[in-house]
């Protein structure tokens, strides 16, 4: 057990070489003179190439790579152009109001996912087959920002039950910063009042990014029920009288979970760079938010720090994925 | 069985599959639409940029029946307008993909060795990375223009061909023909075009179906933050993002486009759905 | 099932919320707190170096000058400065402090911290140095004794006290003992070494910046415990929100925004003309525009107004200079007539069109592309077509460098930072200013020296028949279209006491002298 873990966590590094090269590359490669809009309208030729220089920009590209690199390893990713300030503070700040949305959506669509996944499996026939095929497809069919418009048309406007956008209310003071998500900061602060402000502003955002991962988990989970319950193993289960709860924790939410984890450990990689949109139709300050500002105006080393951290946090999270598949189910570790 | 058979025998599955077949309706409905929607629309001239700033904001009625947008553009004539972008951007966005990614499969699967690892890796690194951030990178970059757009997305989208192709290849590669082929002296590229691609190409279509609905809802999703088409082309992403300042009293401005997209998506996912259980049946639900 | 109660309290909660509206969670404090939305972030806090409405904000609050502007029309009052004189020959300016003023720490606000401060501007030649670089001496300032600055220019410059209200006064003993290796940047940053009435509580980048009233403040004024300026990026947003009290300030309103909050008795609409004007200027250098038939035609064809129609609150421009800072009345500028633009068109190379410009303008600029659209529309009359190209800022601003990479159009948009009409002429029409996004290429000998001229001068009657010459110049060589003057278009709630509309940065709030109900 310890062997595979330690194989999988190695087999990480040069991945994550690779991740910081490719990053670089497509970084260096984009066309555009950023560094002529960060010294600002009424700069000196001097002023310009002084700042090229600040940046490192007149180095060969295999030198500014190195640097980049060890840069990356001793926290100095680079200064974004535009505030000029490092662009790590910047990731610091924005990343957990990220993650704070991509776990939350996660969260729902597991969830809900799983239960209806399983719901769809047992009760099986023809009409709740077809609908649920219809309505899992309509979900992934819809696209995350219109449907954020919609709830937020529906629920913020009309309703005036949720907030526009933003994290927390204005005049309020945050709870003490320990994670930078507000849910469980507020949690770890033992400040219910908080938490539940926090939850409210959570609310819209994450269920406009659940709605698609929470179909596919429905879809496979019910996929991979349907066939768990076929299996001879079952039906010996049922022959020797094991009680249905036990039943459906032993036997089938083990075997049928295996594949929807490779899907959720996918989706999480997907959501963390597709909150984009929804990020910007609820106000909410996320990397997605920053990189799209960053790319506006042409600021290369915020959107590369972005791109790298969302590439990292996906081969992380994946291997996570894997070990927890190596637990559930052995054959994988011996493979 | 022969081919025609084969294909026979898919045409009734998927009759059989009613739900494809409605997904198959919508988006032949949607191409006619694509390639005709300026003869279509009420108000064509809005389409290529004209303007008519007496009838702003005007709601749905028998005259608009999807209402006025902030330039007194015909909203039916516009989302009409767009869906020519939207479709033929996704189709491009998928074609570019499959066959920049079926070129590096196959070579990759068949060669094996250091140029299988190499690409491999290459199209693995790829596939980590966020996709829609880094479209939207470089599609800024390149600057507006529909052929831009494409490009900067197929980017993102050809490591997942690669990798079904690569693993197509090596399954089909000790096959018996392919080895007679060898042995009569035929070329790498000979066999690869004329052997292994003709007999690996249901999945590839299948692929290529089920991605088009997503990289319609990639295209939309570049418009929405402004990045892709030049004014006046209409484009339903851009629309939605536009209207979005004008809700809730201007509601119709939002709800046409987003409707589109959504009709759109769907449509396509039907239709690749019931395709991949028609072609593909070892990976039916 | 948890997960379910947990909804409902949160349901419930924010039912609470929303009818109690956040004014009401301010009170219930004791705290005046005001909100203000806006769509710009506040990156960098440093006085000499930052530039925007929003840096204009917190510079404004946190930090003083030696002048405020204030009222409509702009009218310069002393601040740090209690009265000054001006010699002559207008070369020299003398300046006596208020000896009441401090700096956050309890020192005073020496005549030293001013000359430091100005030195360190045209030092580092960011911000605002460009208002007063090439005008005041560098090695003219001096701390004459502890409340007194002398200012030698090196030519006359009228508009010089306009320009003061952005010069701020940092504390030069923080500055130093934090200067690091870049003139303490790094620290102005995200410091605050100023003597205004408030200071920084908290700077969330991207989201929001709380302000609070300093301890004992050196000038007295308005009720407001702090302040937060939040950042809401959707113009939309901000009207729902100070629609619904959420927030007292909504400072990005579209004229289809102030539409909506017409009849909602709680708010108070802005809709007030101001000095910012909106140009299509034409590429006098490069292409089919360089002649000057051409551009009279464009001038007489376009629809100016469909261009009115789509920008909702504002006026035409009836000449290059806005309203109140001397322009000609009795200026006749082109207006849509067909004829007449036929048959300048006939006059040049393209009798019939059958040409193709380009316009670029910065993409998700929603007023730019409404306008792009009607003049693409206009065009068709002439059988011209226009290729539009969304572009980022800054690949415009580096397609100006030279006339064959500028477009064939290119909007701009020209704020009064300072309320004089060397503002926009200089900006907008001074060939010093070609390869910058301002004024791209445009460059006429005469008008250069009808706006050294009417800088220089300091007599009002003489500069206005200055100004009135050049502005015929203009109109004749027809450079830009001349389009509009958008109304400003802000919103506040009733409770907000004192609002003082002045035409110049009217959106970077002034917490001076506001009160809350």
């Amino acid at each position: 057990m310890l062997h595979y873990i330690v194989r999988r966590i190695l087999l990480l590094l040069p991945v994550l070489l690779g991740l910081s090269m490719m990053v670089f590359a497509i970084g260096r490669l984009l066309p555009g003179d950023p560094v002529l809009l960060a010294a600002g309208p009424n700069a000196t030729k001097e002023e310009v190439a002084a700042l090229a220089v600040e940046f490192g920009l007149d180095k060969p590209v295999a030198v500014q790579y190195w640097n980049y690199l060890t840069g990356l390893l001793h926290g100095d990713w680079g200064r974004s152009l535009q505030s000029r300030g490092p662009v790590l503070e910047d990731l610091k700040v924005f990343l957990p109001a990220t993650l704070e949305l991509v776990l939350a959506a996660m969260l729902i669509a597991v969830v809900f996912g799983i239960l209806l996944g399983l719901l769809a499996a047992v009760k099986r026939n023809g009409w709740i087959d077809y609908s649920v095929r219809l309505v899992s497809l309509a979900s992934i069919s819809m696209p995350r920002f219109f449907l954020g418009l919609l709830l937020q048309l529906v629920f913020a406007m009309w309703l005036g039950w949720a907030s526009l956008g933003g994290r927390f209310p204005l005049i309020a003071s945050p709870p003490p910063l320990v994670t930078g998500m507000l849910t469980i900061d507020s949690l770890l602060a033992g400040d219910l009042p908080s938490f539940l402000l926090a939850l409210q502003y959570l609310a819209l955002p994450a269920m406009a990014m659940s709605l698609s991962p929470l179909a596919t988990i429905t879809r496979m989970m019910r996929a991979s029920t349907m066939e768990v319950l076929q299996q001879d193993y079952m039906l010996t289960a049922r022959a020797l009288g094991i009680p249905p709860g036990k039943l459906l924790r032993k036997y089938v939410l083990r075997n049928a979970l295996t594949s929807t984890l490779t899907v959720i450990g996918l989706y999480f990689g997907w959501l963390l760079g597709g909150t984009v949109l929804v990020e910007s139709v609820f106000d909410w300050p996320g990397i997605g938010l920053y990189a799209t500002k960053a790319i506006m105006m042409q600021d290369f080393m915020p959107i590369m720090g972005v791109v790298l951290t969302i590439g990292t946090l996906f081969v992380t999270f994946n291997l996570l994925i894997d070990l927890l598949y190596g637990v559930i189910n052995p054959k994988v570790r011996l493979g | 069985m022969n081919e025609s058979q084969a294909w026979a025998r898919a045409y009734y599955r998927l009759r059989q599959n009613w739900l494809s077949l409605v997904g198959l309706v919508l988006v032949v409905f949607l191409l006619v639409v694509a390639l005709a929607g300026n003869q279509l629309a009420p108000y064509p001239e809005h389409i290529s940029g004209s303007v008519d700033t007496a009838m702003r904001f005007q709601a749905p009625s028998s005259a608009h029946w999807m209402g006025t947008n902030e330039m007194g553009q015909d909203v039916l004539s516009l989302v009409l307008g767009g869906a020519r972008i939207s479709l033929f951007g996704g189709l491009a966005v998928v074609v570019l993909a499959a066959v920049v990614g079926t070129m590096v499969g196959a070579v990759a699967g068949y060669f094996g060795g250091w140029t299988d690892e190499v690409l491999m890796r290459l199209a693995d690194l790829k596939l980590t990375l966020p996709g829609l951030i880094l479209a939207m990178a470089v599609a800024a970059a390149l600057g507006a223009g529909t052929m831009n757009m494409v490009l900067a997305i197929s980017l993102s989208w050809w490591p997942g061909f690669a990798r079904l192709v690569r693993g197509e290849v090596i399954s089909k590669r000790e096959e018996v023909y392919v080895l007679a082929a060898r042995a009569l002296g035929a070329g790498s590229v000979r066999i690869m075009w004329r052997h292994i691609l003709p007999n690996i190409l249901s999945p590839i279509i299948v692929k290529m179906s089920l991605d088009v609905g997503f990289a319609v809802l990639t295209v939309a999703s570049l418009g929405f933050v402004g990045i892709g088409v030049k004014p006046p082309t209409p484009e339903w992403g851009l629309m939605l993002s536009t209207a979005r300042g004008f809700l809730p009293d201007y509601w119709w401005t939002a709800i046409f486009p987003g409707l589109a997209i959504f009709l759109t998506v769907l449509s396509f996912n039907l239709l690749g759905d019931g395709l991949r259980d028609v072609l593909d049946p070892r990976s039916r639900r | 099932m948890e997960r379910r109660s947990i909804l409902k309290g949160a349901a419930g909660s924010a039912v609470i919320a929303s009818t109690l509206g956040l004014p009401a969670i301010a009170q219930a404090q004791g705290r005046k707190i005001l909100v203000i939305a806006a769509g710009q972030d506040i990156p960098n806090f440093d006085p000499h170096v930052a530039t925007g409405y929003s840096a204009s904000m917190l510079h404004r609050n946190t930090y003083d000058g030696l002048v405020r502007v204030v009222g409509a029309p702009p009218k310069v009052v002393p601040h740090l400065a209690s009265s000054w004189t001006i010699s002559p020959n207008g070369l020299e300016y003398v300046f006596k402090l208020n000896t009441a003023a401090k700096f956050h720490d309890g020192t005073p606000v020496t005549a030293h911290a001013v000359a430091y401060s100005f030195k360190r501007t045209l030092r580092l030649g960011k911000g605002n140095a460009w208002m007063i670089a090439g005008v005041v001496d560098p090695n003219g300032i001096e701390a004459v004794d502890v409340q007194t600055v002398r200012f030698k220019l090196l030519k006359p410059f009228a508009p010089f006290l306009s320009v003061l209200p952005w010069q701020f006064i940092v504390n030069p003993v923080l500055v130093e003992t934090n200067k690091g290796s870049d003139d303490g940047q790094e620290f102005l940053r995200k410091n605050i070494a100023g003597s205004g009435r408030f200071k920084i509580k908290r700077a969330e980048a991207g989201n929001l910046y709380e302000f609070e009233r300093v301890a004992s403040p050196w000038l007295a004024g308005g009720n407001l415990d702090g302040a937060i300026w939040k950042i809401v990026r959707e113009t939309s947003s901000q009207r729902l929100m100070v629609a619904r009290g959420e927030v007292h300030f909504a400072v990005d309103l579209t004229s289809e925004d102030m539409d909506s909050l017409k009849d909602n008795p709680a708010v108070v609409r802005v809709l007030e003309p101001e000095f910012r004007t909106f140009s299509i200027k034409m590429n006098t250098a490069h292409g089919p525009l360089a002649d000057i038939n051409v551009r009279k035609a464009i001038s007489h064809v376009f629809n100016y107004q469909g261009m009115l129609d789509a920008a909702g609150y504002a006026q035409l421009m009836v000449g290059p200079l806005p309203p109140g800072l001397m322009n000609d009345p009795k200026l006749k500028v082109p207006r849509t007539d067909l004829e007449m633009a036929k048959r300048y068109l006939a006059k040049s190379k393209y009798p019939n069109g059958g040409i193709k410009l380009t316009m670029v303008y910065v993409t998700g600029l929603e007023q730019q592309r409404r306008w792009s659209l009607v003049l693409l529309d206009s065009l068709k009359k002439l059988g011209i077509e226009l290729e539009i190209k969304p572009t980022l800022w800054p690949d415009m601003v580096a397609s100006t460098k030279t006339p064959q990479t500028t477009a064939d159009f290119f909007p701009v948009y020209q704020t009064g930072n300072y309320a004089d009409p060397d503002n926009v002429a200089f900006a907008s029409y001074h060939s010093s200013r070609n390869g910058n996004w301002q004024n791209p290429v445009y460059n006429n000998p005469k008008v250069d020296a009808l706006i050294n001229k009417g800088r220089g001068e300091i007599d009002p009657k003489k500069r206005a028949a200055i100004y009135a010459e050049l502005q015929q110049v203009l109109v004749d060589d027809a450079p830009d279209i001349f389009g509009v003057l958008e109304k400003r278009r802000l919103a506040y709630r009733k409770d907000v006491q004192n609002f003082v509309f002045t035409p110049v940065a009217s959106n970077a709030i002034e917490l001076q002298n506001l009160s809350l109900k």
